[in-house]
């Protein structure tokens, strides 16, 4: 006997069930995200040791990262406190094939390489000799004993077993499906989603485990941010289900292969320049083939399927933006970038799509602080883009009419603020355990699966729920901040921090924007929003995370160290 | 490394701005939860005509005003109640927003902060403060004027009757509801809601500030020849009323005696006390606020003399001016008016006991009492008292110039002493001619009720 007869023959048994679930799910959702957000806060761990340098007072410093900075400077990496010393006097860098290169930064007193002057940079091997202004410093691999004590001690860090917070989503999924079934008296679909959700994520987590990788929090997050995605879509637009669990595979596969592909610095920074022209190309063929939805040209259609390419384009343009350290000595102007953001914004304004370009402009912030530091520079891109704003609306006031209702909603109740004022009422609808999934009203109101899916959670799901989405993505952005401090290269760092920001401000826009505390400017909540291409995208971005994860054997996008030391003689 | 990674804190500023602002929402959510769900939209809670589905008003003494049955919402069975607590229930349609259907939709169904709209088809009961009865008196009294009429208890702030005219049956909505002269302004619910000129009530105010601010006034005398020149205006009186003290020209309701205190005063004497006595702000009635009454004090002396008796631009709410009233009566505070006494949800739960709220100062004591000693001489000398029965009345009328060819508002406002009937009401009559003879007739009607049962 299936579901379906069940609840014909005892009608009760669906309301029954959905009173009893609807006390579970937040509990649930407690037990899956608890052990992830727990384990993803203690970092930062104990660093991993590339080599060290020893002092003229027998001291030696550890190298923690493939780029360091050798300077009198309190923010400098190794810090030599001797009066000769410039500030930021040498670099040491980690490059391709393992191998150490030398920079002189500039400095006064001059950077000898075994008695030679270096001149620009030069290639340095372990036990070499290195003066920086006459402060005589050897480059020498770690001992045995420093090496094992340093093993011991990242091994007894291993992240927490992710697999409870598994077992929890499995239970999460078949409950929510369950619901879902009773619902919307589907029988077919949605359980056949929702395992397809539940294989591919065993499958993932199994597949990962025999590769000895250990560290699963930041798939666990985003596991259960997918499932809430399917729920809703299940409710709003149950035939797009399978499209959805489609988009969830191909974004796991995006995560998989940009996580591995990121493994290579120096693969990495060969492939920059194609990543800024992608990003300029997937917008521009956007503006040149889109169609129009929702007032912004930002699809295009390929046969049956649709795709949002600006989703993609946050991808390459973080690829493409971060820089590494030595990239950082060459090239000190952010000229280039600031031409790729220019075209980047300049496209997404012309498809009016302002929601995306606000997106791109905060991660251009954010890239190009953390590459120059540069507070002066970049209020004065700051200035320039108001009043370019300013301009724009001059010539095209009728961008501001969108914006007329903001802060407004209820006066607009009817016009403007239609779709906020429907989600502030759903939202309040749901209390803090939700109607129960697939039993709300505001699926029916436009966008309400992409741009309100706040609302949804809310309403369907609970405001407890919808909380713990918001928590997810705060929670991911903290990580990145902590997990930075032992980031082997400033690429990873600057990536990693351009993603979280862009997931932290895109989700703000969404939340916001859909109860009316921001203009409603139409962009997705990362994993949770019904879309492909959305989901696709947060994926992607989220191997740059995984990029800077460098806890032992925590992370698929990080190369396992190769074991180099003394041998024992 | 070590400086780019210190940069990194931007990342986890935005992180904040993102949890401060769903902070932000969450506050207002709790704070603002039970109104936005209570939008005529919400399909948990109203059905495809935006009726509300479920939930039950009763008024003080249980007598069922709105209900469902048999998954229509229906009325009270008599069509003058329902006329006369319609401001209160609120109608079908969702244009009464100070309706307990639209208003407190959210307690109507047991809505709340744990379990949302769920459940909400069970439907709870809410007790209104206001006794049927007494509407349907103050409704007839009206007469089929419009107008306003509502008492409250100033000691415990229920709102024991709460009419605003006109009205109509929501049960047959009238055709012509929105385009006859008949049903003006039906949809707005005057007394908390509305401003009014006030004409001599207002003088309530300038006799507070003449007793405290000059000196030796209560021994003073005016003379009144009928009118009298302030500044380049010339005050009109009710009459000719010659030499008399404060307290004849406060029961005669002189303008000639008062323009010139108002005039002795002063703009900003007169503002402070007007603003004492809170006709310039909004109360907020179980949620929904009052409109505050509005004042333009850039006055030159003549048009002072003419605020000064409330005439000039002085608009006042009743709501207000009925809490003023309440405060004189009470030696300076008022209890907060409320209109919900109650409610259950869905599972019969109770809400909890409300405890009385008071309002800020509004009239020092002493001259509270003195004040309360003047009213009930007006009562003594010029409205009589035997139209009140068993009443210790207080009170002023004020008969409220609104332009030429209309007929002056009538305004009767005031209190009782009663130690078991202590009351405070306004009543406005729009056009409705004298103060005294016709809201003064009204507000009788409706106190001999309360007082000397039915």
């Amino acid at each position: 006997m299936n579901l379906s007869d069940l609840l014909a023959a005892y009608p009760d048994l669906g309301p029954w069930y959905t009173a009893f679930a609807r006390f579970l799910f937040p509990l649930l959702a407690g037990a899956i995200l608890w052990r992830a957000v727990r384990s993803l806060l203690r970092i930062p761990h104990t660093p991993e040791s590339w080599g060290q340098l020893s002092l003229p007072n027998g001291t030696s410093i550890p190298l923690t990262h493939w780029e360091n900075i050798l300077g009198r400077s309190r923010s400098a990496d190794v810090c030599l406190g001797y009066p000769s010393v410039s500030r930021q006097h040498a670099a040491l860098c980690r490059g391709e094939d393992e191998q150490w290169t030398l920079y002189d930064l500039g400095s006064k007193g001059g950077v000898l390489l075994n008695g030679e002057k270096v001149e620009g940079s030069a290639s340095i091997q372990l036990g070499d000799t290195i003066q920086l202004g006459g402060v005589p410093l050897i480059f020498l691999p770690q001992t045995v004993a420093e090496r094992e004590e340093l093993e011991e001690k990242r091994r007894a860090e291993r992240p927490a077993a992710m697999w409870p917070s598994f077992l929890w989503l499995t239970v999460f999924q078949l409950l929510a499906c369950t619901q879902l079934m009773i619902a919307t008296g589907d029988s077919l679909v949605i359980p056949l989603a929702f395992l397809g959700l539940t294989g591919v994520m065993w499958l993932y987590a199994v597949a990962l485990r025999l590769a000895r990788c250990v560290g699963f929090e930041m798939e666990t997050i985003a596991f259960f941010l997918s499932t809430l995605s399917l729920s809703v879509t299940a409710s709003s637009a149950p035939g797009s289900l399978f499209k959805q669990l489609l988009a969830i595979i191909l974004g796991l596969i995006l995560f998989l292969t940009l996580g591995l592909f990121l493994r290579d610095l120096g693969r990495v920074q060969r492939n920059r320049w194609t990543m800024a022209a992608l990003a300029i190309g997937l917008l521009a063929v956007t503006l040149v083939l889109g169609n129009r939805k929702y007032g912004a040209v930002n699809w295009i259609s390929l046969g049956p399927l649709s795709l949002q390419p600006s989703e993609l384009a946050k991808i390459c343009y973080i690829f493409a933006g971060a820089a590494t350290l030595e990239r950082l000595f060459h090239r000190r102007n952010l000229t280039l970038f600031i031409v790729l953001t220019g075209l980047c914004i300049g496209f997404l304004g012309l498809m009016s799509d302002f929601g995306t370009a606000s997106i791109f402009f905060v991660t251009f912030l954010v890239i190009a602080y953390l590459r120059s530091g540069d507070f002066a520079t970049l209020s004065l891109i700051c200035g320039g883009a108001v009043f370019g704003a300013g301009i724009l609306l001059k010539f095209k006031p009728y961008i501001l009419s969108r914006f007329a209702s903001w802060g407004h909603a209820w006066e607009n109740a009817s016009t403007g603020g239609y779709q906020q004022t429907r989600t502030m009422s759903a939202a309040a609808s749901g209390g803090l355990l939700g109607m129960g999934g697939g039993e709300g009203w505001l699926h029916r109101v436009p966008a309400a699966d992409t741009d309100l899916v706040f609302g949804m959670l809310c309403e369907e799901w609970g405001l407890l729920i919808a909380l713990l989405a918001v928590g997810s993505i705060v929670t991911l952005a903290f990580f990145t901040v902590r997990a930075c401090r032992v980031g082997r290269s400033s690429f990873y760092t600057i990536a990693a921090c351009a993603a979280g920001s862009l997931l932290v401000f895109q989700t703000s826009l969404n939340v916001f924007g859909s109860v009316d505390l921001l203009p409603l400017t139409g962009v997705t909540f990362p994993f949770v929003s019904n879309g492909g291409s959305a989901m696709m995208s947060a994926w992607g971005l989220l191997a740059f995370l995984k990029a800077t994860d460098t806890r032992e054997h925590a992370s698929f996008a990080i190369r396992r160290q190769k074991l180099r030391s003394t041998p024992p003689d | 490394m070590k400086k780019i990674e210190n940069r990194a804190i931007v990342c986890f500023l935005l992180a904040l701005v993102l949890a401060a602002g769903t902070g932000l929402f969450l506050i207002r959510y709790v704070a603002r939860g039970d109104r936005w769900a209570s939008s005529a939209f919400n399909r948990h809670l109203y059905n495809d005509q935006g009726h509300l589905m479920a939930g039950t008003v009763v008024d003080r003494d249980g007598d069922v005003l709105s209900s469902v049955r048999d998954g229509r919402r229906t009325y009270y069975e008599d069509e003058t109640v329902r006329k006369a607590t319609l401001h209160a229930v609120g109608d079908l349609q969702g244009n009464i927003g100070t309706g307990a259907l639209n208003a407190f939709a959210g307690r109507l169904t047991g809505w709340n902060f744990l379990n949302g709209a769920f459940g909400a088809d069970l439907g709870g009961e809410l007790t209104l403060t206001i006794d049927a009865r007494y509407n349907y008196e103050a409704y007839r009294a009206l007469n089929g004027k419009a107008g306003t009429v509502a008492v409250y208890n100033y000691r415990t702030g229920e709102i024991l009757c709460m009419v605003s005219a006109p009205s109509y049956d929501p049960l047959h909505v009238p055709e012509d509801l929105e385009s006859s002269e008949r049903y003006q302004g039906a949809y707005l619910n005057r007394f908390l809601s509305s401003g009014f000129t006030p004409g001599s009530v207002y003088k309530t105010v300038t006799l507070v500030a003449a007793l405290e601010n000059l000196p030796g006034v209560e021994e003073r005398r005016w003379g009144c020849e009928g009118s009298v020149p302030v500044g380049e205006e010339i005050i009109v009186c009710s009459g000719v009323h010659g030499e008399q003290d404060l307290a004849a020209a406060f029961a005669n309701s002189c303008n000639v005696a008062f323009a010139q205190i108002a005039v002795e005063l002063g703009t900003d004497t007169l503002r402070r006390y007007t603003e004492k006595a809170g006709l310039t702000s909004a109360y907020e009635v179980d949620g929904l606020p009052t409109a505050k009454g509005s004042f333009d004090w850039d006055l030159t002396q003549g048009r002072l003399g003419w605020a000064g008796v409330g005439q000039d631009r002085d608009l006042v709410n009743p709501c207000g001016l009925m809490v003023y009233m309440g405060a004189i009566a009470g030696g300076g505070r008022a209890a907060w008016p409320y209109l919900i006494a109650g409610s259950k949800n869905g599972l019969g739960i109770p809400s909890l006991p409300r405890w009385t709220r008071k309002t800020g100062t509004l009239i020092d004591q002493g001259t509270a009492e003195k004040l309360a000693e003047l009213m009930a001489g007006n009562v003594e000398r010029t409205y009589g008292a035997e139209r009140f029965p068993n009443m210790d009345l207080c009170a002023k009328s004020g008969t409220a110039e609104v332009g030429e060819g209309q007929s002056p508002h009538a305004w009767f406002a005031g209190f009782l002493r009663n130690k078991d009937a202590p009351y405070a009401f306004v009543v406005l009559v729009e056009n409705g001619g004298g103060g005294s003879r016709v809201a003064g007739t009204v507000a009788g009607k409706v106190l001999d009720v309360m007082v000397n049962g039915y």
